[in-house]
């Protein structure tokens, strides 16, 4: 049995057919060697999410092929890193489940269109950064929360591709939680250097990223 | 494994841009949602604001046992997810983004939001509430630190640790039993004489050996540099002031509305509820009001499904008089 209901199958066919335009990769890296319910879940729903749609198409590699993470700008496994001829990083660190899951159906849409829901004044702001910008964000999959601050940082990405963002499953990759001293999330780290918690608005968002770049 | 889907209204997957509806929605929880159903039933052309997920303050709580329908209960997250669902299919249409101010004097009246204004003949306020914090030194801080306003959200950082729930209503009493399957002690503090908690989550809690209440005590302050390390509480009458060493504090001592963006243009008490009379008219004509955000002796699911019902039948007499 797979993991998504029929109805939302259908759905999601809709979706995809009525706003994809190009191609889109989903480049899952996962340990093949593990068998754990995590990693085959995660392998799973993306080969039932490809054939909903003929421009989605999925990548499985092994995160012991450590040249092509890196070649990828990626740092750990699994992740799950969503591609396209357009422009921009968003990558997924661990299963985006739960509230995630709708963002990662948005981000693949995003990737496949020419979307770009952000107010004109943030993306003029965006288009100016001219330096690389890593957002983490820290997310659980039991947080509503979360999947907001997951958008943003995903949809500055498509704005400017200096930006990289990714999402991480702050239970997942705890040694990493903890070395940003994640206890409430959506937390959120910028460059390594600025962070803060909560879901904020675009341009509050924006801020951060200034901060860390002054 | 569970993949939550946030669905587009049909409405909304049709139709282009558009920014003119008999009706607005503010706030896609219990109660806007609820308007939304009795909305799109009745045909009237109306859009639903939400700017994180459908479902409201619910979708934080972990169980949910006292709304009827449901004899084992359910989860916050699913009953919002049903909501949603349920409310999707009648053709209102859903805008995901945050109201950011509103004109109540202009006709029709307009709603500004971060990617544009609308306009509406008629308007639901239906933004629910959020979490009180207690204003104590220390708070500001370590929110994210230590301290959380979401169990359901942070519960898997405090595996194994000491910590304080503050607030021994429903909401705090609950949440405790959710996050006692990962703390190892949790202490309630609670500045009344006695819990305000229905007796049944009360007789649970004490089934739970590692719960303990402290009455008559409150939070006095929070310390800790990076991170939080201990809880100041003092009893109540007695002066008495103690220092609990804790990792982790979860604050559940009320709700504040969300009616910032209302920037006082309705009748609003001080602590900015919503003023309304019997039948949800605010203080604007045209203007209603539903659940938790406005003035209620109750802030349940139960109560806020009412007012939305309510809200959307007023709009349509309204509607229909004009």
């Amino acid at each position: 049995m797979g993991f998504l209901k029929e109805e939302d199958k259908e759905y999601l066919r809709n979706e995809f057919k009525k706003n994809l335009k190009r191609e889109v990769e989903l480049l899952h890296f996962t340990d093949k060697n593990d068998n754990s319910d995590y990693l085959q879940s995660s392998k799973a729903l993306l080969e039932e999410l490809v054939e909903l749609n003929d421009y989605l198409t999925l990548t499985v590699k092994d995160c012991s092929d450590k040249a092509e993470l890196e070649a990828e700008g990626l740092l750990m496994c699994p992740s799950t890193k969503i591609k396209s001829s357009r422009k921009g990083f968003i990558n997924f660190y661990g299963i985006p489940a739960g509230y995630e899951f709708s963002g990662f159906v948005e981000d693949i849409i995003d990737m496949g269109s020419d979307n770009l829901p952000l107010p004109d004044d943030v993306v003029l702001a965006l288009s100016k950064i001219d330096e690389p910008i890593d957002i983490k964000v820290f997310i659980t999959s039991a947080c509503p929360y979360c999947v907001k601050a997951v958008r943003t940082a995903h949809l500055f990405s498509l704005a400017n591709d200096n930006i990289k963002a990714s999402m991480i499953d702050a239970y997942g990759f705890s040694d990493l939680a903890r070395e940003h001293n994640v206890s409430s999330v959506p937390h959120i780290v910028v460059n390594d250097k600025v962070s803060f918690i909560g879901a904020l608005p675009e341009k509050e968002f924006l801020s951060k990223i200034m901060e860390s770049i002054e | 494994m569970q993949f939550t889907l946030k669905r587009k209204s049909e409405e909304a997957s049709s139709e282009g841009v558009k920014s003119h509806f008999e009706a607005a929605i503010i706030g896609a929880g219990p109660a806007g949602l609820t308007a939304a159903i009795y909305l799109g039933r009745s045909k009237i052309d109306a859009v639903i604001f939400e700017k994180m997920v459908p479902g409201g303050y619910i979708v934080s709580t972990d169980w949910i046992e006292n709304y009827p329908g449901f004899p084992d209960g359910i989860s916050g997250e699913e009953l919002g997810e049903l909501f949603e669902k349920q409310s999707s299919k009648f053709g209102v249409r859903t805008e995901n983004v945050e109201v950011t101010g509103v004109n109540f004097k202009a006709r029709p009246m307009i709603v500004e939001t971060m990617d544009g204004s609308y306009t509406a003949s008629a308007i639901i306020v239906a933004t629910g509430t959020k979490s009180k914090k207690l204003g104590v030194p220390g708070e500001e801080e370590l929110i994210g630190k230590g301290i959380s306003l979401c169990a359901t959200c942070d519960a898997p950082f405090f595996e194994g640790e000491d910590i304080v729930v503050v607030g021994a209503g429903n909401s705090g009493i609950q949440e405790s039993l959710y996050l006692s399957k990962f703390a190892r002690s949790i202490r309630i503090i609670e500045f009344l004489d006695h819990p305000t908690a229905e007796r049944i989550l009360l007789d649970r809690i004490k089934e739970i050996g590692k719960i303990e209440l402290l009455l008559s005590h409150r939070v006095t302050r929070f310390i800790g540099d990076d991170r939080l390390t201990q809880v100041e509480v003092e009893k109540r009458d007695f002066n008495q002031k103690r220092v609990l060493d804790v990792k982790g504090a979860f604050i559940y001592v009320g709700l504040v509305p969300n009616t910032g963006f209302l920037k006082g243009s309705i009748d609003m008490d001080k602590e900015g509820f919503i003023k309304t009379n019997q039948e949800l008219k605010s203080s604007k004509e045209g203007v209603f009001a539903a659940g938790d955000v406005r003035i209620t002796p109750l802030r349940q699911v139960a109560t806020a499904i009412g007012d939305g019902a309510l809200a959307a039948f007023k709009v349509r007499q309204y509607l229909e008089g004009r």
